[in-house]
């Protein structure tokens, strides 16, 4: 869906005589545009009321704590409904983004592999507080460099292992990081490989 | 000119071996440090600190001032190289900076920011010896009102950077101010936003933020993309900068300079204010103002030349009055503080030679700053030769690092990888996300700001215009805005006029 | 070692860590690096408490003692991570009056049963301060002005629903009204009334000492019982007919409550020492936060009671 939006595919379509259904895909795409600022506008309307989660407590002085964030919704509000106009007149009239456009520097954008990597990343950041930051780095690293086309035994061995014991020295021996250890056994595990390495 | 035999005594002591060995290794370890992604200058100078538990006063501080000017600069490498800003005040460096990169300019690039980093930086630092005290006392008359009235010039800059959507970029702007106001407020000690959860009261940092939108979001686009980031073929020795292009930006210099040191006395503005606001400044005055984003000169310059310039500035608060304005000056003062030390105004006083020393390190430390930026730019270079796709996995293992590091907490690597993910829709739909991360830098500092003014005011509004120096602020402000504007307004109006 | 010899230890390391009996972990403690969180960012009173002490405890138990800046939410974030880290006595942290104020306004969602106080550290009374060319050098003077002009004096304070708010609550119950102006900063807090922005500073002196002795700032009364021994001079509330006292400024530090007790042991020796120490004593000296450690069920309740305090005053 994005993916045409980001080739420039509105454009193409609206030319070009193309069957009903891809049609229809491209009406969803374009609206995208308008869609955006409608939920900011929206968002920007109902999150005053979700500021405080257990009610502003008692009588305060001067402006109280929503004056500040409340104004900036309420400015926030009325630039999307700018935005929302200006979108609907462009797709009335050109049935095209009249603000956005996708970079276009890149020839080819590989959209499967870009979501790949952000699963990929997401599930390190996930993992990391439960494996602990070495074992979680390792496996990381290998998976990514599997995922970047490296299939070279020694690459997918040295990086991950010299990697992490670096990324380990710089930031747990030498800056004092926290890093996380993991939980219940990883924990275990991340402590004696830490006393192996000479950081404990 | 007891000045002048004072800071002559400083160079003495800094050019003895141990304390310039000092200067040279805190340097070094801004310069990396900083470039490295996800790794902030403030970040570095934190993880240094217990370092200086066993220096003594003086060397501690010539170590947090070598990375405090080291890292300042460091961040704009990997801005100018992977479009990564290292630390938030290398923003701007990625809009014209990695334009010149994609034009096979990156060593000239790298040439003209590290050359006016160090002018910058060493103006301040001339500025910090010979005028701290006439300085400080003209930033005491500084308060609230004038405070936030610098603030609103920083937002107002932002609008003005814009090149043609000023609607999008407001958006993008008040959507970062909003999400500012994340967590506990300033002066009422509630929650906002928290919706129950207790980790999400400490709020969002902005660090946290643009680690997210610009280095989670690159290395996507950097894997899926067959992006080579290897140098050109085409680009041999000539391409590195002349010393004529350095005396062609010359005015862009002296304008980002000037505009840093005043910037950085300014407590809590700092690097990132500067830059963008010289940036914004630069793009109005420059005649080549219209093409900046594109790879100009001048738009690399100017910002780079005023963040380095607050360095020496922000220092001014911290050792004539011992207070200090921002994050990086606070770490200084607890290294002081644990040395039993306590900077004030009796410092100059009872100690000159350690105070002079400090300056003519930081003097020094710009000058060899050219050396060491232009060394690890080398070694980064060195580091672009590995595959894409390992380079992209360690951006991702230090940014999350370093959005961990910035308050030790966990919760901090989910936020980061939250907005990593809406940091590339945006880019892919081209939605700005600049605005944004300064948005959440400067909504917080906006809002006490103004309610502290207030409250110390009788809640008369008014305040802002009536006193002198920040209602001349706010009325630069103004013009400012309508400067900016005018050019896409009479464009509209011109291509109206001309339908009809 | 050789690799082999090595991934053994590992893996044995893995696998004995889920089996070692708390009895021998409490022989052996510590083992490894003990990390000190402290609750707000570097360069803060709080900072520097926390890692002077951190500092002194690596020489008592022989591991380092790192300090890790968790700030944010008044210190409630620090806490947090204090309060889920497992409760092996490897994690240590600072616990202060102000984020003890904070769960009375709600803030976070620790109790002080979460927490093991090993010693309250510091402790100071507040102090109203006025620069050195204020037209008011002496309480009975500025009380006088604030009550002739009720409002019209501003106070730069740490924020509403604080100690300090409660104690201009309590002062303008005696009818010396005057407005609170929270500076979230505390470099802009303190330059406010050496401006002249501010007429008064409400701070403990510890945290502006560089400011005392060069004369710019002069404490001219303290909220406490009894006069500070460094400032024989400054008389207390009490003395001027205000009764406002007990809303001291302590920090403490603290484990996880339900750390296993010979550990809990091991920590309080050491830290007793530290206190002891001729180091410590010049540097709580410096800061004007000297007090004879309160241990045990002592600083125990010494949290319970402050937040009883401050919920009370709040609602009132």
């Amino acid at each position: 869906m994005t993916d045409s939006y980001a080739d420039g595919a509105p454009e193409r379509d609206s030319q070009s005589n193309t069957s009903e259904n891809q049609q229809d895909e491209g009406i969803v795409v374009r609206l995208i545009p308008v869609l955006v600022p409608a939920l900011l506008l929206l968002a920007s309307l109902i999150l005053p009321g979700f500021m405080f989660h257990a009610g502003q407590r008692g009588s305060l002085p001067g402006l109280g704590p929503a004056a500040w964030p409340g104004a900036v919704l309420a400015a926030l509000a009325v630039f999307s409904a700018i935005w929302l106009a200006i979108e609907i007149w462009g797709f009335a009239r050109s049935r095209k983004s009249a603000s956005l456009s996708a970079p276009h520097d890149e020839d080819v954008y590989h959209y499967g592999k870009a979501i790949i990597g952000i699963v990929l990343v997401i599930a390190f950041g996930w993992l990391l507080p439960v494996l602990g930051f070495p074992l979680a780095t390792m496996l990381f690293l290998f998976i990514w460099c599997l995922y970047g086309g490296l299939r070279n035994p020694l690459v997918l061995l040295l990086v991950p292992g010299i990697g992490t014991v670096a990324l380990l020295w710089v930031f747990m021996g030498l800056a004092l990081m926290p890093l996380s250890r993991g939980m219940g056994a990883f924990e275990g595990f991340t402590i004696a490989l830490l006393q192996l390495i000479g950081i404990y | 000119m007891q000045t002048l035999e004072f800071i002559l005594g400083g160079f003495q002591s800094v050019f003895q071996i141990a304390a310039f060995l000092t200067v040279v290794i805190g340097l070094l370890v801004g310069v990396i440090a900083g470039a490295l992604p996800g790794i902030s200058f403030v970040n570095a100078m934190a993880m240094a600190l217990p370092f200086t538990y066993t220096m003594d006063v003086t060397h501690a501080m010539l170590f947090l001032g070598g990375i405090y000017v080291g890292g300042v600069f460091g961040g704009s490498i990997s801005a100018i190289m992977i479009n990564v800003p290292g630390t938030p005040a290398s923003l701007p460096a990625t809009w014209d900076g990695y334009a010149m990169t994609k034009k096979g300019q990156v060593k000239r690039a790298l040439t003209i920011a590290v050359t006016a980093s160090a002018i910058g930086g060493l103006i301040s630092a001339l500025m910090l010896t010979f005028l701290s005290a006439p300085f400080a006392s003209f930033a005491m008359k500084f308060s609230q009102p004038e405070f936030f009235a610098a603030t609103v010039l920083g937002l107002v800059s932002v609008i003005a950077i814009a090149k043609d959507k000023p609607v999008i970029t407001m958006i993008s702007l008040l959507v970062g101010m909003a999400i500012g106001t994340v967590g506990v407020d300033p002066l009422f000690g509630q929650a906002r936003f928290s919706f129950g959860v207790p980790e999400i009261e400490s709020g969002i940092r902005f660090v946290v933020v643009m680690i997210g939108l610009f280095a989670i979001g690159e290395v996507i686009d950097l894997v899926a993309t067959d992006r080579d980031l290897r140098p050109k073929k085409t680009e041999g020795k000539a391409v590195g900068a002349s010393f004529r292009d350095i005396l062609d930006v010359k005015g862009a210099i002296l304008r980002g300079s000037g505009l840093g040191c005043i910037i950085g006395i300014i407590p809590g503005a700092g690097a990132t204010p500067g830059a963008v606001i010289s940036y914004g400044v630069e793009k109005q005055v420059n005649p080549r103002g219209a093409e900046f984003g594109t790879g100009v000169e001048g738009g690399l310059a100017a910002p780079e030349a005023a963040k380095n310039a607050t360095t020496g500035a922000a220092m001014i608060p911290l050792l004539t009055l011992g207070i200090p304005g921002s994050a990086a000056t606070a770490i200084m003062l607890a290294a002081m503080m644990l040395q039993g030390v306590n900077p004030g105004p009796l410092l100059f006083v009872m100690d000159p030679s350690m105070v002079y020393t400090i300056f003519a390190a930081m003097i020094i430390a710009n000058i060899l700053m050219i050396g060491a930026g232009v060394g690890v730019a080398q070694i980064f270079s060195f580091l672009m030769r590995t595959p894409p796709a390992i380079l992209a996995g360690f951006i991702v293992i230090l940014s999350l690092i370093g959005a961990y590091g910035v308050r030790n907490n966990i919760f901090d690597v989910y936020v980061c990888l939250v907005f990593g993910v809406i940091g590339w829709v945006m880019k892919r739909v081209g939605f700005p996300s600049a605005p944004l991360v300064l948005g959440v830098i400067l909504g917080p500092l906006a809002e006490r700001y103004f309610l502290t003014s207030i409250a110390n005011s009788h809640q008369d509004y008014t305040v802002f215009f009536s006193r002198p120096i920040s209602g001349s602020i706010l009325f630069i402000a103004a013009l400012f805005v309508l400067w900016s504007l005018w050019p896409s307004v009479r464009a509209r109006i011109g291509r109206r006029s001309a339908a009809s | 070692m050789t690799l082999y010899h090595s991934l053994k230890t590992v893996l044995a390391g893995a696998v004995t860590a889920g089996l070692i009996t708390p009895a021998a972990m409490a022989q052996d403690y510590p083992q490894r690096p003990i990390q000190m969180v402290v609750a707000f960012g570097p360069g803060g009173g709080t900072d520097i408490m926390g890692r002077q002490i951190g500092k002194m405890l690596e020489a008592e138990l022989g591991v380092s003692i790192p300090a890790s800046n968790v700030a944010g939410a008044s210190g409630n974030a620090g806490l947090t991570q204090m309060r889920t880290d497992p409760a092996d006595g490897y994690t240590i942290g600072t616990l202060i009056s102000l984020t003890v104020a904070s769960w009375a306004a709600g803030l976070g969602d620790s109790k002080p049963e979460d927490f093991h106080v090993l010693s309250v550290v510091q402790n100071s009374p507040s102090f109203l301060f006025v620069a050195a060319n204020s037209p008011y050098q002496t309480a009975e003077d500025l009380f006088a002005y604030a009550k002739a002009n009720p409002g019209e004096l501003t106070v730069a304070t740490s924020g509403y629903g604080t100690q300090d708010d409660v104690t201009l609550k309590l002062l303008a119950r005696d009818g010396i009204q005057m407005e609170n102006v929270p500076f979230q900063a505390p470099g802009e807090r303190y330059a406010s009334p050496i401006g002249g922005h501010t007429a008064v500073l409400y701070e403990e002196p510890g945290d502006i000492a560089q400011f005392i002795e060069a004369g710019q700032l002069k404490p001219i009364v303290a909220f406490s019982a009894e006069r500070h021994p460094a400032f024989p001079d400054v008389p207390t509330a009490t003395e001027l007919g205000h009764d406002i006292s007990g809303l001291d400024n302590f920090r403490a530090i603290a484990v996880r409550a339900g750390t296993d007790p010979a550990i809990v042991e091991k920590l309080e020796a050491a830290l007793g020492n530290v206190l002891a120490s001729e180091e410590w004593q010049n540097f709580c000296t410096e800061t004007y936060s000297c007090i004879e450690p309160v241990t045990g069920d002592a600083a125990q309740s010494m949290v319970t009671d402050f937040l009883q305090l401050i919920t009370e005053q709040l609602e009132s």
